[in-house]
C-alpha cells in the first residue's frame, strides 16, 4: 500500500503554477521530501493536509484522497509545522490535550495520551509552564507532541530539527528513530540537512522547480555501491597507489595522503593493508563511500527539466 | 517485580463524532474567556441592573410595597415599555462583555500563528468560527435574553392579574430581540478581533465599530438631508428594531421613521460583511502574490 | 605573535544585562581565517557576537578588534559586517534597496554603492530579478542570502555570521560554506556561529566552544581534542567479528577500552597512543583472521568535544 501516491498532481497559488505534474508512488516507513528553496515542498504538505485545492489530477494519502477525504486524512495525520505555532497562553498539557480532543479523543482519554507524549518527547515540569515561555528547543518538543498525542498513521515533520542545538538534534532524531521503529507510525520529514534525512528516511523524494527530480530509495542504493573505497593514509602514497592498480583498481590520490580507488570484487580490505604494509604506509581510515544522498540530490538537480526519474537499481 | 517499558503506542479507542469538533473548540474557548477576572466582573455587573429590575416589579406588583416606597404613585408600570429598557441595557452590557471576551478567543490563537496547527486537525475553517461564534453566543445569552425571561417570568408570577398570556409577544420580542443583537454582536466581535493584532485594541476596535458608523450616519443625513443616515446609526436601528419586536409604540419624528425591512437588510449586510472578514482572515497559510 | 592589529581580542571581558549573566570574563584572540562558535542555545554566542561588533558595550574588560576599540563608531564599524539571526526587515524595501541602502550609510557615492550592491548580490547568487521583487515575498533562503549580502558589501574585514546556513537547502549551504572558506582565504576574519557541527568541521581554522557564559575552550580541533586528556581518542572499526579483535586489542596496553556496536558488526576502541594503535590494526588486519570493512576515528571532530565538553544537559561538564 502507497503511503503517498500522486497522480499529475498541479497546484496554483496566486495565480502561479507551483506544482506541476507530479506523478509517483512513495511507500517507505519514513519518507525524505527533499529540494531547493521554492521548489514547491511546502505547497505539497499543504495540499496533502488539504490547505490547497489541486487544480488537476489527485493525490492520495495512505489510500484516502486528499480534497476530498480531508477529515479523515487529517484525523489519521499529525503534523508539525516549520514555523512557532502554538497557544501562547496555554499551559503545555493543555494545549496538547486541546489538540487530542480536536482529534477526536474523548476529554479523559485526552489528558492521559497528552501526558503520555510529553513523556515521550522528553517534556518534564515544563509541561505545566505556559507555552508562551518555552524555548526554542522545548517548542519544537511541544508540537511533535501535539503531533503524537492522538496516534495518528502518518506524522509530517517539517524541518524538525530547526534552529536545535547539537545535543537537541540528536535527541529529536533519535526520537525519530524510535517512532519508525515502532512500526505503527509513517514518517514524511522535510529537511534541508541531508545528514538527518541520511539517518532518518528509508525513501527520498526530490522536489526541484515543482517538479518530481528524483524517488529514490535509499536503502537499496546503500546495499549496493561496496566497491567504492575511501582511504586516509600516513606515509606516501604513490607506490600504494601504484601497487593497487597493478591489481586491477582504479586508483585516485589527493592532497592529505586520501586515496579513492574502486576495487574489484575479487580483492578485499585485506589486500589493501597487505599493500600498504608492503609500502610501509599505515591506513587510517576506510570508509565504504556509498552513494550518499548527497551525490543523488546533486545527480537530481542536474535534471534541470524536471523530468521523472526513478533512481533505483536492480534488486 | 517487572520493568516497565513505556513506548509510543498508537491510539486504538474511540473517537468522538465529526459534528462536535466545534463543541470542543466552544468548550476551551470559553473556560478561556472565564479564567480572566474581568470577565467575572463584568459579567457581575452585567446582572446587577436585572436586580434592581427585579426589586422594581416586586415593588410595582406589591401594593403594600407601593403604599410604603412609592406612596401609591402610579410612577411604576410593568408594560412593553418596561421591558424595553430592561433589554436594553442588557444589550448595551453584552457589547461590553463581547467586546471583552471575543478578543480573547481569538488574538491568542492568531497571535501565535496556531491555525495551521489547529486546521491540521479534523476541523474546517468554518468549523473552527461556528466554535468560537458558540462560545461569544452561549456568554453573551447569559445576560441578554436568559436574565431578561427570567424577569418576564418573576412578572408573571407576581403580578395580580393574568399577565403573561396577554404579554406572550414581549416574552417573544425579547427572545428574538437578543438573538438578533447577540448574532451580529458574535459576528462583529470575531471579525474586528481576526482583523486588529492586539487585544486592547480590537476591545476598542469593537466599540468603535459599533458606534463611530452613527457618526457617518450623522454626516450624511445632514449633507444629504435624508433620513436614510439613520441606518448606519446601530443605537437609533437597534432600538427601532426592539420597539418592534416588543409592540412598543413609536414615538418621535414620523419622518425618520425607518422601515422594517431596511433594518432587517442593514443588520444582514453588517453580518455577511463580518463573515467576508472572518473569511479572508482565518487562513491556515498566507499567499504572498508577486 | 600576530600583531595587534591583525587579531580580535577579548580581555577578561563580562558582560551583564542588570542581573542576567551574558558572558563571563571571556579572554580570546582570533586570528583571521574562519572561527566557528559553538554552544547550546542561550549560551552566550548572540552576546559575543554583538560584542564583537559593538553593538552592545562590555560591563568589564576591553575588546579590540583588528586594533580598533568599537567605540570609535564610524571607523569601526566600516571594518566589521554583521548577519544575524533574527528575521526582521524594514518594511517595503527590495531586496536591492536593502543593501544599497546599508550601503549609502557609509558615504559613498551612488555609482559606487550600485556596483557594490550588485556585487555583492551576485556572491552570494541571489538573481538580479529576485533582488528587484519586494523582501516580504521572500522565501527563508532567500531572507537568508539578502542579510549575508548585506553583511559582506561593503568588504568588511571582520564579518561575524550568527546561524547563516540556517533555511538554505543543501546547494545553497554548499554554496555559502565555499563562499565562506574563500573568504577566509583572502584574511578575512570571518567568525560564523553554527549547530550544525559537521559542516563546522569541514571548513573551520579553529574552534570556539562557549555555554553558559563562559568559554570552555578554542583553537584547533584537533589540538583541542587531544587536550581533553580524560577522554582518550577513539576508532571505530567494523569487521566480521569484533569480538577477536577486541580481544586482540586489549592484548597491548596501551588500549584502554573496546566496545562493541549495537549492531554487531564493529567495535569501538578508545586508546592512549593512537599511532601504536593504527599499527596494530594494520598488522591484524594483514594477519586475516578479522576482516576489517572500515575503520574511522569516532571523536576527533567538533561533535565529539562538544559532547564531551559541554554535555547533553548544557552546563560544563
Amino acid at each position: 500500500m502507497g503511503v503517498i501516491e500522486l497522480d499529475r498532481l498541479e497546484v496554483q497559488l496566486g495565480g502561479r503554477t507551483v506544482l506541476n505534474g507530479l506523478t509517483g508512488e512513495l511507500r517507505g516507513h519514513a519518507i525524505g521530501l527533499l529540494g531547493p528553496n521554492g521548489a514547491g515542498k511546502s505547497t505539497l504538505i499543504n495540499t496533502l493536509l488539504g490547505f490547497h485545492e489541486p487544480a488537476a489530477g489527485r493525490a492520495r494519502i495512505l489510500e484516502m484522497d486528499v480534497h476530498f477525504e480531508r477529515m479523515r486524512i487529517r484525523q489519521s495525520v499529525g503534523y508539525m509545522p516549520e514555523n512557532d505555532s502554538f497557544i501562547g497562553n496555554m499551559s503545555g498539557v493543555r494545549f496538547v490535550r486541546y489538540m487530542a480532543e480536536l482529534s477526536g479523543l474523548p476529554a479523559n482519554e485526552a489528558l492521559e495520551r497528552a501526558h503520555e507524549a510529553l513523556f515521550f518527547v522528553g517534556l518534564g515540569e515544563v509541561r505545566y509552564r505556559k507555552v508562551s515561555t518555552y524555548s526554542l528547543g522545548m517548542k519544537q518538543l511541544i508540537k511533535l507532541a501535539q503531533a503524537l498525542a492522538h496516534g495518528p498513521r502518518l506524522l509530517i515533520l517539517d524541518e524538525p530539527t530547526n534552529g536545535l542545538d547539537p545535543m537537541a538534534r540528536q535527541r529529536m532524531i533519535q526520537l525519530i528513530k524510535d517512532i519508525r521503529r515502532q512500526g505503527g507510525t509513517r514518517l514524511l520529514i522535510s529537511s534541508h540537512l541531508l545528514r538527518d534525512i541520511d539517518e532518518t528516511c528509508d525513501e527520498v523524494l526530490i522536489l526541484n522547480k515543482g517538479r518530481i527530480a528524483a524517488i529514490s530509495n535509499i536503502e537499496e542504493e546503500r546495499r549496493s555501491h561496496r566497491n567504492f573505497i575511501e582511504l586516509e593514509m600516513a606515509g606516501s602514497t604513490e607506490g600504494f597507489a601504484a601497487k593497487m592498480r597493478s591489481l586491477g583498481c582504479e586508483c585516485a590520490c589527493f592532497p592529505g595522503g586520501r586515496v579513492k580507488l574502486v576495487m574489484p570484487d575479487v580483492l578485499s580490505a585485506r589486500d589493501l593493508y597487505v599493500a600498504a604494509t608492503e609500502q610501509g604506509v599505515q591506513i587510517r581510515r576506510i570508509q565504504q563511500r556509498r552513494d550518499s544522498l548527497e551525490d543523488i540530490f546533486l545527480r537530481a538537480m542536474e535534471y534541470e527539466g524536471g523530468r521523472v526519474d526513478h533512481v533505483s537499481l536492480p534488486a | 517485580m517487572s520493568v516497565f517499558l513505556h513506548e509510543y503506542q498508537p491510539y486504538s479507542g474511540r473517537t468522538t463524532a465529526l459534528w462536535s469538533r466545534p463543541l470542543v473548540l466552544a468548550r476551551y474557548g470559553l473556560q478561556e474567556a472565564w479564567s480572566s477576572k474581568i470577565t467575572i466582573g463584568l459579567f457581575v455587573l452585567s446582572l446587577l441592573p436585572c436586580l434592581v429590575e427585579m426589586v422594581m416589579i416586586y415593588v410595582a406588583d406589591n401594593p403594600v410595597a407601593r403604599m410604603l416606597i412609592v406612596r401609591g404613585d402610579s410612577v411604576l408600570e410593568i408594560n412593553e415599555k418596561f421591558f424595553l429598557s430592561v433589554l436594553e441595557t442588557q444589550c448595551w452590557f453584552a457589547l461590553v462583555l463581547a467586546s471583552w471576551v471575543a478578543p480573547r478567543l481569538l488574538s491568542f490563537d492568531l497571535g501565535d500563528n496556531a491555525l495551521p496547527i489547529l486546521l491540521s486537525h479534523p476541523i474546517t475553517r468554518f468549523g473552527y468560527l461556528a466554535g468560537k461564534f458558540i462560545a461569544v453566543f452561549v456568554m453573551l445569552s447569559y445576560v441578554t435574553w436568559f436574565p431578561c425571561l427570567i424577569l418576564f417570568v418573576y412578572q408573571s408570577y407576581a403580578s395580580p392579574q393574568p399577565w403573561a398570556m396577554s404579554h406572550l409577544g414581549v416574552a417573544i420580542g425579547i427572545f428574538v430581540g437578543s438573538i438578533v443583537w447577540i448574532v451580529l454582536l458574535s459576528l462583529v466581535g470575531l471579525a474586528v478581533s481576526s482583523w486588529v493584532k492586539w487585544r486592547v485594541i480590537a476591545t476598542g476596535a469593537i466599540f468603535a465599530v459599533v458606534f463611530v458608523p452613527a457618526g457617518v450616519g450623522g454626516i450624511a443625513m445632514a449633507i444629504l438631508r435624508t433620513k436614510w443616515g439613520l441606518l448606519l446609526n446601530v443605537p437609533v436601528v437597534m432600538t427601532e428594531l426592539w420597539m418592534r419586536l416588543l409592540g412598543v409604540p413609536p414615538f418621535g419624528n414620523p419622518r425618520l421613521w425607518l422601515p422594517t425591512g431596511a433594518i432587517i437588510t442593514v443588520l444582514i449586510a453588517a453580518g455577511l460583511m463580518c463573515i467576508a472578514v472572518l473569511n479572508a482572515r482565518i487562513r491556515a497559510r498566507e499567499v504572498v502574490r508577486g | 605573535m600576530t600583531p595587534a592589529n591583525d587579531t580580535i581580542r577579548f580581555e577578561n571581558v563580562s558582560k551583564f544585562y542588570g542581573e542576567v549573566l551574558g558572558v563571563n570574563r571571556i579572554t580570546l584572540t582570533l586570528g583571521p581565517g574562519i572561527t566557528t562558535l559553538v554552544g547550546p542555545n542561550g549560551s552566550g554566542k548572540t552576546t559575543l557576537m554583538n560584542l564583537m561588533t559593538g553593538l552592545v558595550q562590555p560591563s568589564r574588560g576591553t575588546i579590540s578588534v583588528l586594533g580598533l576599540e568599537p567605540a570609535n563608531a564610524t571607523q569601526f564599524f566600516c571594518n566589521v559586517g554583521y548577519c544575524a539571526q533574527f528575521d526582521s526587515f524594514p518594511r517595503g524595501l527590495t531586496g536591492f534597496q536593502f543593501v544599497l541602502d546599508g550601503l549609502m550609510l557609509f558615504g559613498m557615492s551612488d555609482e559606487d554603492a550600485h556596483g557594490l550592491t550588485a556585487e555583492s548580490l551576485e556572491r552570494v547568487q541571489l538573481d538580479a530579478a529576485a533582488a528587484r521583487r519586494n523582501i516580504a515575498g521572500y522565501s527563508k533562503g532567500m531572507r537568508q542570502k539578502i542579510r549575508l549580502a548585506q553583511a559582506i558589501a561593503h568588504h568588511p574585514r571582520v564579518l561575524v555570521l550568527d546561524e547563516p546556513l540556517n533555511g538554505l537547502d543543501p546547494m545553497a549551504r554548499a554554496e555559502s560554506l565555499a563562499l565562506f572558506q574563500e573568504l577566509g582565504r583572502q584574511g578575512m576574519h570571518v567568525v560564523i556561529s553554527s549547530h550544525i557541527l559537521d559542516e563546522v568541521d569541514r571548513i573551520s581554522d579553529r574552534v570556539v566552544l562557549i555555554t553558559g557564559g563562559y568559554l570552555i575552550a578554542q583553537g584547533n580541533i584537533h589540538e583541542v581534542r587531544q587536550e581533553v586528556r580524560d577522554k582518550p581518542m577513539q576508532v571505530l572499526v567494523r569487521c566480521n567479528s569484533p569480538e577477536l579483535l577486541a580481544s586482540k586489542m586489549f592484548a597491548v596496553n596501551h588500549c584502554v577500552e573496546a566496545r562493541l556496536h549495537t549492531d554487531g558488526h564493529g567495535v569501538f576502541v578508545r586508546t592512549a597512543d593512537i599511532d601504536q594503535f593504527y599499527r596494530v590494526l594494520n598488522e591484524i588486519a594483514v594477519e586475516g583472521l578479522v576482516k576489517i570493512e572500515a575503520v574511522a576515528p569516532a571523536d576527533d571532530n567538533a561533535n565529539a568535544i562538544y559532547q564531551y565538553l559541554i554535555g547533553s544537559d548544557g552546563s560544563a561538564a
